[in-house]
């Protein structure tokens, strides 16, 4: 696996503090950079589990077609138009003319003639199958719509709504004349849902928004609604053999018994698309109309600002408000160099390696040095600093060592430079110099894995520089580290870093723009340094235990 | 690979161009038109290709085996993808970067989908109008209702390459061994 960052998002928690990176547990507070977002009101990160996501609007997948609200439920989430989907594949339908009659001419006329039928692309699955041919290619929702009511689902839905809707507009006008306007619902299934909000439930007490007049409350609610509703009988009776619909009846059964062949059978994937449950037979699945897709906006949870806010229309990808963690945040890529040289010694004629073939390369016991690449987002430069946390040995750690407080070091030791860095603005390719600037290593700090050595220490030059700036370029800068591997590790280096950046803040101006600065005015406008961090896990991949060494020494 | 002399039978009709990779014995129809790049390797037996067929940039087919390797009319040899039946029958599609084994025998009207692999351990005949289709390669059998209309597309699509390879590609004149 090649190394790899993930940023932490802390979702609201009370402490900063990253949960330690080697659990599995805490693989989901970590995020890669493209997937957080980033308020500016509370100057904090967000990611896909704390955000308030809202519905923005509806649209087919299929015909680009933005649904207004209002219909989405009246057409039941699906497109209204002739958008059908193939029941065996999933793919969209196409409406296309029968061959036409052989006369040997070999002449096929543009048009197109009758019976039309719906047919996939895909796995050639034809409605004809199933007997659904049209006259005509077009309106084809309009002749599909007979099929769909007469289906014995939809006939028992519309009954059932018939059957509670009198009584569910009768609910608010037994009760007094409360002038809660929630109550007069338009919708028969929304007044469905308030009302069985309100309903009573023995031993907690009953909550009246209007406590004056409470006693009128109880006792008309109690003798309103629910005992006055009649039974429900159903159109068909369910436990009858002939009405199974892949429930599980004798129906079921029998087909079961005298099956020849598995294809026979729909699978989960192509029965699970309707709203209820379908027979069991491949013959009998039918086009369904394509479900409808929404676009999401999302809010931040604290403040409720708008993180992100997409284009009305169906067909544009892009969005009015764009608020992603990646305009804000340094973007930080992590490298092993050497692993640049294993590809080129694993590299046959005709085949190029990836860095996903190579499992991993370091041995237990060794040091390597790794790079982190940090590419500046704002339009001014910043200063960096990383902070390692120290990282306890996991519990299979303790076991190999044979007591639980006997070997507690711990498996491996990062150092980097802990002075702030500087990364460059971001600007336009073209404003940038030609000439790179190579910086040395200009302080060098140790950190973790027994004993701190403060203090600055100038490395001679001599040295090939593997800690420090290695190069600074554009807005990217690259920081060296290293890492010494204890003999005892096994498992993966993962280490929590925290990166805390110092940047002007965006309220400053120049204080030459004034036309009377006033020294007042000019303390208030000299720009002020705000520092943000975060807590990243770094990931550089699993370590090659020693113990297959030692047994090869053993031998001799 | 047994070093056999290179005979091309190509007709008259048949639409080659120069940059097509050619290697054996092959014979190829007349009307079938093969893109450049493509690839026939008629390594351990001869190949003979029927009329009216299109073979597309990147195709390999490839006979590793003593046997004649047959491929019937009208049919399509998509991009990328890789041929090794010992037989095929007429009006067949081997979608972009499909791969058939050598295991397979084909009849015709069948459809191998895009990136399918068809590589079956023992040998298989495929039924008439089989698809393959999906990552998993899926089979199910189509009920040819369309057929005509497809066909038709197919000449089209002959004669189209016909008419427009030539002004853009130089062709490769038959030639003997």
């Amino acid at each position: 696996m090649p190394p790899s960052i993930e940023f932490y998002c802390p979702c609201l928690a009370s402490t900063p503090h990253p949960p330690p990176p080697h659990l599995a547990s805490s693989s989901y507070s970590f995020h890669p950079l493209h997937n957080l977002f980033f308020c500016e009101e509370c100057d904090a990160i967000r990611c896909n589990r704390c955000v308030m996501v809202e519905v923005s609007g509806y649209y087919c997948p299929n015909c680009l077609f933005e649904v207004p609200s209002a219909s989405v439920r009246a057409e039941k989430n699906r497109c209204a138009r002739n958008c059908f989907m193939c029941p065996n594949c999933r793919n969209t339908l196409t409406v296309v003319p029968s061959d036409p009659p052989d006369t040997g001419a070999a002449i096929v006329n543009t048009v197109g003639e009758p019976p039309f039928f719906l047919y996939c692309n895909h796995c050639r699955w034809d409605s004809a199958e199933v007997g659904i041919t049209f006259e005509k290619p077009t309106g084809l929702a309009a002749q599909l719509q007979k099929y769909e009511d007469s289906a014995p689902e939809s006939l028992e839905f519309e009954r059932l709504k018939e059957h509670y809707e009198p009584h569910l507009r009768a609910s608010p006008s037994t009760g007094p004349a409360a002038p809660h306007s929630h109550h007069t619902h338009t919708n028969p299934i929304t007044a469905a849902a308030s009302s069985a909000l309100a309903r009573d439930i023995p031993g907690v007490g009953k909550y009246t928004p209007h406590s004056s007049s409470v006693g009128r409350n109880r006792s008309s609610r109690n003798k309103g609604n629910y005992n006055e509703v009649p039974d429900y009988r159903a159109r068909v009776e369910i436990g009858s053999s002939n009405f199974t619909m892949g429930g599980g009846g004798e129906t079921d059964v029998d087909l079961m018994k005298h099956l020849e062949d598995m294809s026979e059978i729909a699978t989960l994937e192509q029965r699970w698309e309707n709203s209820w449950m379908t027979s069991l037979q491949t013959g009998d699945l039918k086009p369904l109309r394509i479900p409808l897709h929404s676009k999401k906006s999302k809010r931040c949870p604290s403040c409720r600002h708008i993180l992100i806010k997409p284009e009305q229309k169906a067909q544009s990808v892009r969005y009015k408000i764009k608020l992603v963690a990646a305009n804000y945040l340094p973007a930080i890529t992590v490298s092993l160099p050497h692993l640049y040289a294993v590809l080129a010694a694993m590299r046959k004629p005709g085949k190029t390696p990836q860095l996903s073939d190579i499992e991993s390369t370091m041995h237990a016991g060794k040091t390597y040095s790794f790079q982190l690449s940090f590419t500046n987002p704002l339009y001014d430069p910043i200063q960096v600093r990383l902070h390692v946390q120290r990282s306890l040995p996991s519990s299979s750690m303790a076991e190999d060592g044979g007591g639980p407080s006997e070997k507690r070091r711990p498996p491996f030791s990062v150092t980097l430079p802990s002075s702030a860095f500087p990364i460059a603005a971001y600007a336009e390719a073209w404003e940038y110099e030609d000439d790179e600037e190579m910086f040395g290593v200009e302080e060098d700090d140790f950190d973790g894995g027994g004993g701190g050595r403060g203090g600055g220490r100038e490395q001679g030059r001599g040295r090939t520089k593997t800690i420090g700036i290695l190069e600074r370029r554009a807005n990217v800068t690259v920081i060296g580290g290293e890492v010494a591997i204890s003999k005892e590790a096994r498992g993966n280096i993962k280490f929590n870093m925290l990166v805390s950046y110092t940047y002007r803040s965006d309220d400053s101006e120049p204080s030459e723009e004034q036309s009377t600065p006033s020294r007042a005015q000019v303390q208030n406008r000299e720009p002020e340094m705000k520092t943000f961090s975060f807590y990243t896990a770094i990931d550089l991949g699993t370590i090659i235990p020693r113990e297959e060494h030692k047994s090869d020494a053993m031998e001799y | 690979m047994s070093k056999g002399r290179d005979k091309f039978n190509i007709h008259s009709k048949a639409v080659v161009c120069q940059d097509v990779d050619l290697k054996g014995d092959i014979t190829i129809g007349a009307g079938t038109i093969v893109h450049p790049k493509a690839t026939i390797f008629a390594a351990g037996g001869p190949i003979v290709i029927g009329q009216g067929c299109i073979i597309e940039e990147g195709a390999i087919i490839l006979n590793r085996h003593r046997e004649v390797m047959r491929i019937g009319d009208d049919n399509l040899f998509e991009i990328g993808c890789r041929v090794e039946c010992p037989s095929i029958g007429d009006f067949n599609t081997f979608c972009t970067r499909s791969r058939v084994h050598n295991t397979v025998r084909i009849p015709s009207y069948c459809v191998i989908g895009a990136g399918c692999l068809v590589v079956p351990l023992e040998d298989e005949i495929l039924d008439e109008y089989t698809v393959i289709y999906g990552p998993a390669a899926e089979k199910r059998v189509w009920s040819g209702r369309g057929r005509v209309q497809e066909a038709d597309l197919r000449r089209k699509h002959a004669d189209y390459l016909k008419e427009m390879l030539p002004k853009f590609n130089r062709l490769r004149r038959g030639d003997g061994a």
